[in-house]
């Protein structure tokens, strides 16, 4: 209630600001409490009866929820007990730190880009004030309700009171008086990890001995849950101002760039040389992977070179062809994978290089994107080729959240360039392509998530020719990237259209190509008309990914809505698992959303 | 320029992944090796000879199992499986390759169970499944030694009036829950339209969910198969209610075993053998703590568990492999006890007591 009581008010200033229209923004007169209460909630009859019926039910779904979780029959152990399953499933206790590692360059690379996109804003003290003055009556409220022991309820209304005062002390602060969101959102976490050292929560674990038992004991929080946890906080600040630091000193465009191509290709390598801990053969990765890299990069180069001369001509499109010919013909043989997918992908090169004709820095560069791309592209067949010293039960050596994080970074990540060349496909002035996109987006869009992705995981394997083997993993991943690009192209089309003719035309008038046309003038308008849409999507598929529990994948939502309901040791406690994963997702996409928003207003959404 | 050079780098990695994606079609084929003509020939062989052949060159038995299922697979805390389900597994898996943790362990739902088997990602479904004709015949399953006898039966609490002598006679009126899409449906509904009562059904898409209707009361009675209404009741019975269960003899009959592609009788025959090891090594009391080398035992015994191994040797495993599913894993007691004491099942009195003691457990003689 208060929460909403704060946001209307503020809704209710905007009002007087805007019907008051001077130059500067005006001083509103604070409204005294009787006042406010009267102009918002009691303004007549009607809105006094919804008033009065809406709190009423939210004050018992807040008394419902609080006496489910605090009820002593919850076995809220069960959700804790497994937590490691929950987040990794299987992956090996002795390895943990592989995790950590990873999950710590993650945070590196966030607190960096933080300091770069100098992402955070200044937010006034006084309006801290009366969020934390919300907060602090809510926590009042709550406990109020909520059904604790005595002990409890005075512990928390000492920290809903100590919330209230520190908003009190706040809120009469000059309105000059800013603080950064970063700062405040830090000292929140700082807050959280310092509990962790300090309250006790109750330590939670699974020994697995001879005799398999569930250690359940009061006391704080393991060591090996807070120290890890305290030094990710580290990491993170410290990048901040690290990335802060070296901001003023270098070319700050060109390390942007940097920072976006590491965020992009990084989980590859977190994923597949610190998680899954490849047991690399040497002998064949001298004798075979690496002639064939090298192999391919200087012949790719020296003909990638020589094609995107201005003057090759009709002679460099023969070739190309041939060389896809070649890349085609290399499946009727006996062959290593890596020659055949290596084949294809130059063939691909050759075939786009006269889009990348000109002067001799420009053909360089194209030459070091392919080699940039060998190295990516041989690294990844050679890693997922190589067997995981991770040895676990099951398919993939993670699961649980992890799992969740992963297929749907992929999607992403894939299903965004497929979706774009689907919607240029699709308004392309060629019947060809455009007909193929069109069946394509409509019969994946004609047909249930559920049904692809049942379809992926049970019937494809059966088609796999013999000694050709399909992971459940990358065969759903796959399944979830063309129902998302189906998706998205819809949505970048929707931003196609918006550009209008004049546009197409100014292109056309400067003597741009079709490509360049395309690339510089068309995409960047429909792609920043399509976030909104796009964003919503994003969001679909993170909680969609929980429809792989249906297909039996161990991930966050299966864990927490069989695997552990079926310990013997914690037989009916699905709602607790259930509440807590609910409470994830909710965070998660909660917070994505919000990031939207921001990008929106970077971009001038709504108001150019 | 900087733009363009991320932008290419950009395609260039998606068109990457998609690749890889194609390239980790060979994952875990032998044609991954080098020698790409070696490899195919050795694919074929492998084709033409039998699955036991497949695993021992692999290393790895490759075991479907349910991994959510109380006692009989359960996905521990730390990703291991543990269960009597997970334990033949790890049987089987000591026989044909001498080690019990050489296991890979797939959970497979109710419907991908069959296909898994079909497209070679398990070698052995050790998955509570039922034995029927048609998944003997027209599934194109084949099924192994029944492990455990199962049966169908319901729970009501004694507070309704019902006591272990109630039958479907008493059921009229009853609110009967169950899970959505399995036999049991069918079952129960038989079961009361043969008796003429009427019943209310009411399923539920997973087991805890229904569990949870009859303990809050929205169920007059829960039915499923008898091992799994004893574990509930041990676990889950309040203090203030007593929970019976009912009909002495299952309203249905649910053996329960290993399963395995059809057509194969060398790698039936490992894992058939692998069961009735255990349980002959249970008829004579030789059990996981007292086993001792083949050679000093006599007769049935000792050509089971080693000695001139020959009856081992000839099946194509290793002449001591019972005496390793023995030391490692344990006879049919110790199986049966160390997973399904916990929830309340005992094997005295029951359909799971060995032959002598009037129990179906009962396997040909080594010989």
């Amino acid at each position: 209630m208060n929460l909403k009581n704060s946001t209307s008010q503020t809704q209710y200033e905007e009002e007087i600001n805007v019907s008051t229209n001077s130059g500067l923004p005006p001083k509103v007169a604070a409204l005294s409490p009787t006042e406010w209460l009267k102009a918002n909630l009691f303004s007549n009859a009607f809105n006094s009866v919804l008033t009065v019926l809406s709190t009423a039910a939210i004050l018992l779904i807040i008394r419902g929820l609080l006496s489910f979780i605090f009820n002593p029959l919850r076995q809220w152990s069960a959700t804790a007990t497994n937590m490691r399953l929950l987040m990794t499933q299987a992956y090996p206790e002795h390895q943990y730190a592989r995790i950590w590692v990873s999950l710590g360059f993650l945070l590196f690379l966030t607190g960096v880009s933080l300091a770069f996109w100098r992402a955070g804003r200044r937010v006034q003290l006084s309006q801290v004030g009366k969020r934390l003055l919300a907060i602090g009556a809510f926590i009042l409220l709550a406990t109020l309700l909520a059904p604790f022991s005595s002990k409890a309820t005075i512990i928390w209304l000492i920290v809903g009171a100590f919330i209230v005062g520190l908003g009190l002390l706040l809120k009469p602060a000059h309105e000059d008086k800013t603080i950064s969101s970063l700062t405040l959102l830090s000292g929140a976490f700082l807050l959280a990890i310092l509990s962790l050292w300090v309250v006790p929560y109750g330590h939670h674990s699974y020994l697995s001995t001879r005799t398999p038992k569930i250690l359940a004991e009061p006391g704080t929080v393991a060591m090996t849950t807070k120290l890890p946890w305290t030094i990710m906080f580290l990491v993170a600040v410290c990048s901040y101002f690290l990335g802060a630091f070296i901001r003023e000193k270098i070319d700050e465009t060109r390390s942007k760039a940097v920072l976006s191509v590491t965020w992009l290709i990084s989980p590859l390598f977190l994923l597949f040389l610190v998680l899954r801990d490849p047991d690399f053969d040497t002998g064949h990765l001298f004798s075979t992977d690496i002639p064939i890299f090298l192999f391919f990069s200087i012949v790719g180069s020296v003909l990638l070179l020589w094609l995107t001369r201005p003057d090759v001509g009709e002679k460099g499109r023969v070739i190309s062809a041939a060389i896809l010919f070649v890349g085609f013909a290399t499946f009727l043989f006996q062959m290593l994978m890596i020659v055949r997918i290596l084949t294809l992908v130059l063939a691909f090169f050759a075939l786009a290089a006269p889009t990348f004709s000109g002067q001799k820095p420009a053909r360089i560069r194209y030459a070091k994107v392919w080699i940039g791309s060998m190295v990516i592209l041989c690294w990844l067949i050679t890693a997922i080729n190589t067997p995981s010293t991770a040895k676990v039960p099951g398919d993939f050596f993670i699961g649980g959240f992890a799992i969740t994080l992963m297929i749907f970074f992929f999607t992403m990540v894939l299903a965004f360039p497929l979706g774009v060349l689907l919607a240029l496909a699709r308004t392309s002035k060629f019947p060809i392509f455009r007909m193929i996109s069109t069946t394509f987006i409509e019969f994946i869009r004609g047909v249930p998530l559920i049904t692809i992705l049942i379809f992926f995981s049970v019937m494809v394997p059966l088609f796999l020719p013999d000694g050709m083997d399909l992971t459940e993993i990358a065969a759903v991943t796959i399944a979830f990237i063309i129902f998302e690009a189906a998706y998205l192209a819809e949505n970048v089309r929707g931003g196609l259209q918006s550009v209008t003719r004049g546009q197409h035309e100014a292109a056309e008038a400067v003597g741009m190509t079709n490509s360049q046309k395309t690339f510089f003038i068309v995409l960047p308008q429909a792609l920043r008309v399509a976030i909104p849409p796009m964003v919503g999507q994003i969001i679909a598929t993170f909680k969609e990914t929980g429809l792989l529990a249906i297909i039996g994948i161990f991930d966050f939502l299966y864990i927490a809505r069989s695997v552990i309901p079926g310990q013997t040791e914690y037989m009916g406690s699905t709602r607790e698992n259930l509440l807590f994963v609910s409470l994830v997702y909710l965070v998660i996409c909660f917070a994505m959303s919000k990031a939207s928003q921001r990008v929106e207003k970077r971009v001038g959404l709504g108001e150019r | 320029m900087t733009s363009k050079f991320v932008k290419l780098l950009a395609v260039a990695l998606t068109i990457g992944v998609v690749a890889a994606a194609c390239g980790s079609d060979e994952e875990e084929a032998p044609a991954a090796a080098p020698a790409t003509t070696a490899a195919a020939a050795q694919v074929e062989m492998v084709a033409d000879g039998s699955l036991l052949d497949t695993v021992q060159a692999r290393g790895t038995l490759h075991c479907g199992v349910s991994g959510s299922a109380v006692a009989f697979s359960e996905t521990q805390a730390d990703g291991s499986v543990t269960g009597f389900d997970a334990d033949y597994c790890r049987a089987v898996a000591a026989a044909v390759l001498g080690d019990a943790n050489a296991v890979k362990f797939t959970a497979l739902t109710a419907s991908e169970r069959f296909t898994a088997v079909q497209s070679g990602d398990v070698d052995v479904l050790i998955r509570n499944t039922t034995w029927t004709q048609s998944r003997d015949t027209d599934v194109g399953m084949d099924f192994g030694p029944t492990t455990y006898y199962d049966g169908q039966q319901l729970m009501g609490r004694a507070s309704d009036g019902f006591t272990a002598n109630s039958g479907a006679a008493d059921l009229e009126g009853a609110v009967v829950c169950t899970n959505a899409g399995t036999t049991t449906e069918k079952n129960v509904s038989e079961y009361a339209a043969l008796a003429g009562v009427n019943i209310t059904l009411k399923t539920f898409e997973t087991s805890d969910e229904y569990w949870q209707g009859f303990i809050d009361g929205a169920c007059d009675i829960s039915t499923t198969d008898g091992s799994a209404l004893v574990g509930r009741k041990v676990k889950q019975q309040p203090a203030d209610e007593e929970w019976v269960i009912f009909p002495a003899t299952p309203i249905s009959k649910e053996p329960l075993g290993p399963t395995y592609g059809q057509n194969d009788s060398k790698w039936a025959d490992a894992v058939n053998w692998t069961v009735y090891a255990t349980i002959i090594a249970d008829e004579y009391g030789v059990n996981q703590s007292n086993v001792a080398a083949g050679s000093s035992y006599e007769g049935e015994l000792q050509r089971l568990l080693g000695g001139d191994g020959e009856l081992q040797t000839t099946m194509g495993l290793s002449a001591d492999a019972f005496h390793q599913v023995i030391k490692q894993v344990g006879n049919y007691s110790d199986i049966y006890n160390r997973n399904l004491n916990p929830v309340g099942l005992y094997r005295e009195g029951s359909a799971n007591a060995g032959w002598k003691d009037g129990g179906l457990i009962y396997a040909p003689p080594a010989r």
